[in-house]
C-alpha cells in the first residue's frame, strides 16, 4: 500500500474542499471497500479524507419520504423502525448483504459506491479495462460465470479496449432502484439531486467510471418516497451459498395489492448489469392483473428477450427469469 | 448426546486440553512468537505461468525506508544441500521438489520470484508491490481437458512395480461385458484447495550460524527438521521446528514448501529472524491442493443386484517438476465383493505447482465417483441403494484376500438408515416437496486405509504425582492433546487434570506428522504403551516399599494409586512411591510400531454418511438440511472430539460437493478464484445440525488401542452422498463437482 | 427489532472534535509543511496527528487507554497484533471475507482488518483478550469448551466475539437467526454445529453476556 496522509475534517465542507484541493485523495467511509482496494494496489490516494465524523448519520422521515444519511451504518438502516414499516424491502436487502460485522461497518454512501466484485478488476496482473482502460476486459473471453447479461442498448457497451461485462455487487441499491430513490449530493457549487437510476452508470466508453459522481463530490443523503409497496414487496438473492456471498442474481419486487389485485408494480434485478437493472416495463405489465405463475412467467420472460449471455454465463438468463418469478410469488404470497 | 457407546459411559469424555487457551486467545500460532528483533518478509510471485525471468528491477523497492534486502535467485545465498546451479539455467526433471530462487525458470504462475524483507510488514508489502520482474514468457498447459492426451502412467509408478497405482485387475472382463445392467459415466473434480483459516506462516530465526529456529506452520515438527537440516547440512538437533498450535492444514502443511526455505535463506542472509505469512492469495499457489481429476467408471450388476464388474480410470493433474499420486481409484478394488475389477491410475503434467493431499486425499476424490456410480447403478436396477449396497458387502478384503482386521460397516448403514429414516424414502426421483423445496435423500459409503508408523513417547512421572506425556506429534485441530490425555490417563488410573500431554516441537520424542489419519492408531499407542511401562516400573518400584512387600508382589492398580489387594483400603500413591525412593521424577521412553499383523489381516475404517437436501426448484439452491455420519473405527478414544472431527469432515464434504471451485484463467495459466469471496467455502448457514454415530468395538488386531483413524474418513464419500440425494430431490444426476445452482435450472 | 436512531450511538467522542486546527489554517499549512506543522502545532492528545510516515493517535483497548505513534498504513488487527501483542485477534483474510479478526468497537462487532487503526482514535475496542473477567471465562467462551466449538481454534477468538455481539444484538432467537447473523465467521474445521449450540445455549440460560 502506498503511504497516505490521514484527514479527518469535521465539516462537510471542510471535507469538499479537501477533496477538491487534492484530486488524488480520496473519501472513506467505512473503509470495507475501499481498505481492500488500498491494501490490492487498487486505489492508491495519497490523503484519505476520514468522512466518519460528519454529522451524517441521521434517519428520518419527513414530509413524504425517509431520507438517510450517507453515514448511517448498513445495520442500522436495516434495523430502524421507519425504515422497516416503510421500505422493508431495503432492510431486507440489506440483510442479504455481507455479514454482521461488514453491515455495521459499511455506510450507505459507501454502498452506493462499492466497485464491482470481477477477479480481474482485483488482480493487478490480469488485463481489466476498469482498473486499468485499454488493457482489456479479462473476463469477456475469460472467466465470467458471474457477469453481466445486460448491457447498454444491445451491446457489450464499447470495442474491445473499453468493453466491461461486470456487475455491481450491491444488494441495497436493487431495492433502492425499485423505489423511488434520489442522491442528494454535496460538491463545491452547493447541492444537488440525482435520481438513482441516473446516479449508476452503464458501461460503454468510460468502463472506468461506476457513477456520475463528480470529483470531489460527497454523497450526503439518499431519499426515498413514500408508496404503498410494503405489504408486497421481497427481494430475493440466489448465491452460492446460503450466506456471505455476493448475488448470482437478485431481484427486488415492490407490488401494491388490492382486492386480489395488483395496482402497482416496481422491479429491479441485481448481479445482472454494470448498474442495478431497473425492469421498467414491468409496471405496465402487471398492473390490474391477477397475480398467477403464469403471468410472472410471462413477465419474466418478456424482459429476458433482451439479455445477452457471455461465454459462461448462459444460465444466468434461465436463473434470472425463474428468480423473477420466485421473486413475484413471493411477493404476492401465491404458491 | 449421540453416544453410542463409551468404554465407560458414567466417564464423560474430556474436554479439549487446550480449549481454555484457545477461546481465549492465549494459544500462540506460528506467527504470533514474539521474537526481538523480528523483521517482516513479504513475497513476490510470478504472473506467467511458464518461461524464464530476464530481468528483477528492485531499485524502487530498495528506495522504500524501512527495506533491508530483496531476495531473488539472483542475490540468494547458496544452499548448501542443494545441488549446484547450472549455466544456463535447465529445466528439472519430474521428481525434483522445486528450489526457491535457484534459477531463473518458472514452473508456475505464483512462483515466488523474490522476497522484501523490511522493518515493518506495511513497508514489505508495499515494496513487494514496486519489485519490476520482467520474463520471457513460453507457451504453457493449464488446461486439463485441451491437455489429457498428454497424461500417461507416472514415472513412479512404471519403476516401481510394486507400486500400488499399477494397472490391477482381477477376474474376467466378459463378467462386466455380460452384465445385466450397465453404466458408463465420467466423473470430475475441479482443483479445490485446504485454504485453512490461518495462513502458512514462519518465523525463522538463526540462534548462531549453525543453529536454526523456526516456528513453522506444518504437520510435521520431525520431517520438517530433517528436512531442513539436510538443506542446510546441519546435524539434526540444530534445527528445531516448532509449531504447537496449528490453525488448520487438512494437508497443506505435510510438506516443506518453498517459502518455508525462502524465510529460513533471508534469516541466515540478514542475521535477523524473519517473519513471512503468506497472503490468502499466495494460499493459492504456495502449499499444494486437491488435483483436478477426471475419472470414468464403468460398473454393472446382473439381475439380482450382485456386481459383476467395476472398471475405474482416474486422471489427476500434477506439475511438471514433480508427480503427486493419490489413492483415486484404489477403493474400488476393496470396497465390495465384485469378481471383476480393474484399475487405471494416470497423472497429466501441467505448468502449474504441485498439488499434495488434502482430507482424504484420493479417497474422496475416487468416492464421489465410485459411490455416485454405485448410486446410478441401483437406480437402473430399481433397487435400494442402500441394499444394493449390502448385497455387495466384502465379508473378507477381496483386493488382497485376507480378513478384516474388524469391519462393522453393516451395523453403520443400519444405524445411519435407522437414524435419517431410510425407509420412509419414497424411491421415485424428484417426487416429493416440502415446503415448495424438492427434498431428496442420498447415502454412500466410506472407507480409508490403515496407517500406522512406528512412534515414540516418552512418560515422565513427577514428585507430585502427575505425569508428563510427550511425544513430538502435532494437533492440527483434531484434538491430539485431549486424546493421549485421555489415554494416559486411562492406563495410570489418573483424573485427567494430573496429565500433561506435549507436542509440536521436534526434540520431543519421535512421531510421524499429522496425516492419513494416523495420529491415534501411531502416537495413541506409544503414548498407550510408555504409560503401561511407567506403571511397571511404579508397580516394582511399590513391590520394593515396606507396603508393597507384604502383598507378595501381587499389586494392583487402581484410581493412581497401588494397592497391595483388593481390601487394602489406603494403597501408595504415585507421589509415595518416588519419595520413598528418592526420585525426582521417573521417566520412560518406549516404541510402537507395527508386526506381522498387517500381513495377516485387511484394515481399514468404514464409515456411511446419509443426507438430506432441499433443492429450490426455481434457482437450482442446494441446501443440505440433514446429515447423519457413522463411522467404524475400532475404539473411540475421546467421544466429543471424535464427533467433532466428524462433524468437520462432513462440513468439507458440503463444500466440496456444493461450491469448492479453484478457477484458472487458462489464457494466463493463473487462478482467478484466489480469496475467500470467490472461492467459496462453507459458512454457518450452509451447515446442518450433523448427527454422528460410533460403533465403538476396538480392533485389537490394528494396535493395542483398539483404535483406528477418523479424520479422512469423515469427509470420503460426503460428497456422493449429496450428489446423490440431489439426484433424489431433482432427478439431475451432477458428475462435475461442485453442484452449483446453473447445473440444476 | 424497534430502535430509534436516537439510540444510535452519537458520532464522535468529544475529545476528537477537536482534531486539526482551524479549516483554513490547516489547508495553507498543509500544503506547505505538513509534517512540521502539525507535530508542532498539536499535543498528542488532541487527536491523531502527524503525517504519510507517522501518525500519533489513542486507542482505549480492553479498558486501557493506550497512546500510539504508528504508519498510517496499519489496520487496526496489525496494530493489535503487532503493537500490541494482542495476538489473540487473528488474521485469516486481510480482506473481510472471514470474520477470525472480529473485535467490538464502541460495543459493535467489527472486522479489524478493513479499518485503519487511525480512524479508530478515540474508540473503545475489545478483543478477545480483554472478554473474560480476569480469570473467570466469559459464559460464551465457557460454553465454546463445553460443546467443542472449536478446533485448531484459528477462528475461535472471531467466533466468540461474533457470538457476543450476535446475542447482544438480539439475533440468538434460533438455530437459523444464529446460522444466519453468524455467517460472516468462516470455520474451516467445521466446528459450525457445536458453535451455533454454544451461542444458543448461553442465550437460553439468559447469563449476562
Ligand atoms: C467480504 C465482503 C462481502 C460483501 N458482501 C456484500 C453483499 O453481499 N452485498 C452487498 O451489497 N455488499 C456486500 N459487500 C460490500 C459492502 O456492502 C461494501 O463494501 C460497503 O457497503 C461499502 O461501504 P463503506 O462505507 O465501507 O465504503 P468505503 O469502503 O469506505 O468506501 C467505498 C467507496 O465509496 C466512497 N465513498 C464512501 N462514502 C462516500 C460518500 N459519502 N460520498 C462519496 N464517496 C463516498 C469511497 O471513497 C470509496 O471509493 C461485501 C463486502 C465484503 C468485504
Ligand atoms: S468485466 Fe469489467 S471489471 Fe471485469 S475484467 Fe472486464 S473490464 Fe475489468
Ligand atoms: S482477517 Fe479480517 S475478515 Fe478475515
Ligand atoms: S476451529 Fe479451525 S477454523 Fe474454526
Amino acid at each position: 500500500m502506498k503511504p497516505f496522509q490521514y484527514l479527518r475534517p469535521k465539516t462537510i465542507a471542510e471535507a469538499i474542499s479537501m477533496a477538491t484541493d487534492y484530486p488524488e485523495a480520496q473519501y472513506i467511509a467505512g473503509g470495507t471497500n475501499l481498505v481492500e482496494l488500498m491494501k490490492r494496489g487498487i486505489a492508491s490516494p495519497s490523503k484519505l479524507i476520514d468522512i466518519n465524523h460528519l454529522p451524517l448519520k441521521k434517519i428520518e422521515h419527513r414530509y413524504d419520504r425517509l431520507r438517510i444519511g450517507a453515514l448511517a451504518l448498513n445495520s442500522d438502516v436495516a434495523k430502524h423502525k421507519s425504515v422497516l414499516s416503510r421500505q422493508p424491502l431495503l432492510a431486507q436487502a440489506l440483510l442479504a448483504g455481507a455479514s454482521g460485522q461488514l453491515r455495521n461497518m459499511a455506510t450507505v454512501g459507501g454502498n452506493l459506491l462499492q466497485r464491482t466484485r470481477c477477479s480481474y478488476f482485483y488482480d493487478l496482473a490480469l488485463p481489466c479495462n476498469k482498473r486499468k482502460p485499454g488493457t482489456g476486459c479479462g473476463a469477456e473471453a475469460g472467466i465470467n460465470r458471474t457477469h453481466a447479461i445486460f448491457f447498454a442498448g444491445n451491446g457489450f457497451g464499447g470495442n474491445e479496449k473499453s468493453s466491461c461485462i461486470a456487475v455491481h455487487p450491491s444488494d441495497m441499491c436493487v431495492a433502492l432502484a425499485a423505489l423511488d430513490t434520489e442522491v442528494v449530493i454535496n460538491g463545491t457549487s452547493g447541492e444537488r439531486r440525482v435520481p438513482l437510476k441516473d446516479f449508476h452508470r452503464l458501461s460503454t466508453l468510460q468502463p472506468e467510471l461506476d457513477t456520475n459522481l463528480q470529483p470531489g463530490e460527497l454523497v450526503t443523503a439518499i431519499e426515498v418516497t413514500d408508496n404503498a409497496f410494503a405489504q408486497h414487496s421481497h427481494y430475493l438473492k440466489v448465491r452460492d451459498r446460503a450466506s456471505y456471498a455476493f448475488a448470482l442474481v437478485s431481484v427486488a419486487a415492490a407490488l401494491q395489492m388490492d382486492g386480489g389485485r395488483i395496482w402497482d408494480a416496481r422491479m429491479a434485478l441485481g448481479g445482472v448489469a454494470h448498474k442495478p437493472w431497473r425492469y421498467w416495463a414491468i409496471d405496465l405489465m402487471l398492473r390490474g392483473q391477477a397475480p398467477s405463475e403464469k403471468l410472472f412467467r410471462e413477465v419474466a420472460e418478456h424482459e429476458m428477450q433482451s439479455a445477452r449471455a457471455t461465454t459462461q454465463n448462459a444460465f444466468k438468463i434461465k436463473l434470472t427469469s425463474n428468480a423473477i418469478v420466485a421473486a413475484l410469488k413471493a411477493a404476492t404470497g401465491i404458491s | 448426546m449421540n453416544r453410542q457407546s463409551l468404554d465407560n459411559p458414567s466417564d464423560p469424555s474430556l474436554s479439549r486440553v487446550d480449549g481454555a487457551a484457545k477461546v481465549t486467545g492465549t494459544a500462540t500460532y506460528s506467527a504470533e512468537y514474539a521474537i526481538p528483533g523480528l523483521v517482516h518478509a513479504v513475497l513476490v510471485t510470478s504472473t506467467i505461468a511458464k518461461g524464464s525471468i530476464t530481468a528483477i528491477d528492485s531499485r524502487e523497492a530498495d528506495a522504500v525506508p524501512g527495506v533491508l534486502a530483496v531476495i531473488s535467485h539472483i542475490n540468494a545465498m547458496t544452499i548448501p544441500g542443494w545441488p549446484p546451479k547450472k549455466q544456463p539455467a535447465e529445466r528439472v526433471p519430474p521428481g525434483t521438489a522445486f528450489r526457491v530462487f535457484y534459477d531463473s525458470l518458472i514452473y508456475f504462475d505464483g512462483q515466488p520470484v523474490a522476497m522484501v524483507i523490511a522493518a515493518t510488514h506495511e513497508q514489505a508489502m508495499h515494496a513487494a508491490s514496486l519489485v519490476r520482474v520482467t520474463y520471457q514468457q513460453e507457451p504453457h498447459r493449464t488446461h486439463f481437458e485441451k491437455n489429457i492426451a498428454h497424461s500417461g502412467i507416472p514415472l513412479n509408478v512404471q519403476r516401481a512395480k510394486n507400486s500400488p497405482f499399477q494397472d490391477y485387475e482381477r477376474g474376467d472382463a466378459a463378467a462386466l461385458r455380460d452384465a445385466h445392467v450397465r453404466i458408463e459415466a465420467e466423473y470430475t473434480i475441479p482443483t479445490q484447495h485446504h485454504q485453512p483459516l490461518e495462513p502458512h506462516a514462519i518465523i525463522a530465526v538463526w540462534e548462531a550460524e549453525d543453529k536454526l529456529t523456526v516456528y513453522d506452520k506444518n504437520q510435521g515438527v520431525k520431517s520438517a527438521q530433517g528436512q531442513l537440516a539436510q538443506a542446510f547440512k546441519l546435524p539434526r538437533e540444530n534445527v528445531q521446528v516448532v509449531a504447537t498450535y496449528i490453525g488448520g492444514a487438512f494437508g497443506s502443511g505435510i510438506r516443506v514448501w518453498p517459502h518455508t526455505m525462502a524465510a529460513v535463506m533471508a534469516a541466515k542472509q540478514l542475521k535477523l529472524p524473519v517473519k513471512l505469512v503468506l497472503g490468502r492469495e499466495q494460499m493459492f499457489t504456495s502449499v499444494g491442493y486437491r488435483p483436478y481429476t477426471k475419472q470414468k467408471i464403468s460398473i454393472g450388476a446382473v439381475k439380482d443386484g450382485r456386481l459383476a464388474g467395476i472398471v475405474h480410470e482416474g486422471t489427476g493433474q500434477t506439475s511438471m517438476y514433480e508427480e503427486h499420486l493419490e489413492r483415486t481409484v484404489l477403493a474400488s478394488r476393496a470396497l465390495y465383493a465384485c469378481p471383476h475389477v480393474a484399475t487405471r491410475y494416470r497423472l497429466l503434467p501441467l505448468d502449474v505447482n504441485t498439488p499434495t493431499w488434502m482430507r482424504g486425499p484420493g479417497d474422496a476424490t475416487g468416492m464421489f465417483a465410485l459411490e455416485s456410480a454405485m448410486d446410478e447403478l441401483a437406480y437402473a436396477l430399481k433397487a435400494d441403494p442402500l441394499e444394493f449396497r449390502l448385497k455387495n458387502y466384502a465379508e473378507s478384503d477381496p483386493e488382497r484376500n485376507l480378513p478384516w482386521s474388524a469391519k462393522s460397516l453393516r451395523e453403520c448403514y443400519e444405524l445411519g438408515a435407522e437414524k435419517i429414516g431410510w425407509k420412509n424414502r419414497l424411491p421415485e426421483p424428484r417426487s416429493v416437496k416440502r415446503n415448495g423445496m424438492l427434498l431428496g435423500y442420498g447415502m454412500a459409503s466410506s472407507l480409508y486405509g490403515f496407517h500406522r508408523h512406528p512412534s515414540k513417547a516418552r512418560a515422565i512421572m513427577q514428585a507430585d504425582g502427575s505425569v508428563i506425556v510427550q511425544s513430538a506429534t502435532m494437533d492440527i485441530g483434531p484434538g491430539t492433546g485431549t486424546a493421549m490425555t485421555r489415554i494416559a490417563a486411562k492406563v495410570l488410573g489418573l483424573n485427567a487434570k494430573k496429565v500433561r500431554f506435549d507436542l509440536g516441537h521436534s526434540a520431543l520424542p519421535d512421531a510421524p506428522g499429522q496425516n492419513g489419519s494416523s495420529t491415534i492408531p501411531s502416537v495413541g499407542s506409544a503414548v498407550h504403551v510408555a504409560c503401561e511401562a511407567l506403571k511397571s516400573k511404579l508397580v516394582a518400584l511399590a513391590g520394593e516399599m515396606p507396603e508393597g512387600r507384604k502383598s507378595g508382589g501381587q499389586l494392583v492398580v487402581r484410581n493412581g494409586r497401588i494397592f497391595s489387594s483388593q481390601d487394602d483400603k489406603e494403597g501408595i500413591s504415585y507421589a509415595d512411591i518416588l519419595k520413598y525412593h528418592y526420585l525426582n521424577e521417573l521417566e520412560v521412553t518406549e516404541e510402537s510400531k507395527s508386526g506381522a499383523e498387517r500381513d495377516q489381516y485387511s484394515m481399514y475404517s468404514f464409515g456411511c454418511h446419509f443426507v438430506e437436501v432441499e433443492v429450490n426448484p426455481l434457482t437450482g439452491e442446494v441446501r443440505v438440511t440433514r446429515a447423519v455420519t457413522c463411522a467404524d473405527v475400532g475404539a473411540i478414544i475421546n467421544y466429543q472430539t471424535a464427533r467433532s472431527q466428524s462433524i468437520g469432515g462432513v462440513v468439507g464434504g458440503i463444500g466440496m460437493a456444493l461450491m469448492e471451485h479453484s478457477e484458472m484463467d487458462h489464457r494466463f495459466g493463473r487462478y482467478v478464484t484466489t480469496d475467500f469471496a470467490s472461492y467459496h467455502i462453507p459458512v454457518h448457514a450452509d451447515v446442518p445440525p450433523i448427527e454422528v454415530y460410533y460403533i465403538d468395538k476396538p480392533d485389537m488386531q490394528a494396535n493395542p488401542i483398539g483404535s483406528k483413524g477418523l479424520g479422512e474418513i469423515a469427509i470420503v464419500g460426503v460428497a456422493a452422498a449429496i450428489a446423490n440425494a440431489v439426484f433424489h430431490a431433482t432427478g439431475k444426476r451432477v458428475r462435475e463437482l461442485p453442484i452449483t445452482p446453473d447445473k440444476l435450472i | 427489532m424497534d430502535i430509534d436512531h436516537d439510540a444510535i450511538p452519537p458520532d464522535v467522542p468529544d475529545e476528537d472534535r477537536r482534531f486539526f486546527l482551524k479549516q483554513s489554517m490547516f489547508i495553507a499549512g498543509l500544503s506547505m509543511a505538513p509534517v512540521d506543522f502539525l507535530q508542532a502545532a498539536l499535543a498528542p492528545d488532541d487527536g491523531p496527528v502527524g503525517n504519510a510516515v507517522k501518525v500519533k493517535l489513542s486507542l482505549t483497548v480492553n479498558g486501557k487507554r493506550r497512546r500510539i505513534s504508528i504508519d498510517p498504513r496499519m489496520t487496526l488487527l496489525d496494530v493489535l497484533r503487532e503493537n500490541m501483542g494482542l495476538t489473540g485477534t487473528k488474521k485469516g483474510c486481510d480482506f473481510g471475507q472471514c470474520g477470525a479478526c472480529t473485535v467490538h468497537v464502541d460495543g459493535r462487532r467489527t472486522l479489524s482488518c478493513l479499518t485503519f487503526a487511525v480512524m479508530q482514535h478515540g474508540s473503545k475496542v475489545t478483543t478477545i483478550e480483554g472478554l473474560s473477567d480476569g480469570e473467570k471465562l466469559h459464559p460464551l467462551q465457557e460454553a465454546f469448551i463445553k460443546h467443542d466449538g472449536l478446533q485448531c481454534g484459528y477462528c475461535t477468538p472471531g467466533q466468540v466475539m461474533s457470538g457476543v455481539a450476535c446475542i447482544r444484538e438480539g439475533h440468538a432467537g434460533s438455530a437459523a437467526e444464529v446460522r444466519e447473523y453468524m455467517s460472516g465467521n468462516l470455520c474451516r474445521c467445521g466446528a459450525y454445529p457445536n458453535i451455533v449450540d454454544a451461542i444458543l445455549e448461553v442465550k437460553k440460560e439468559g447469563a449476562k453476556v
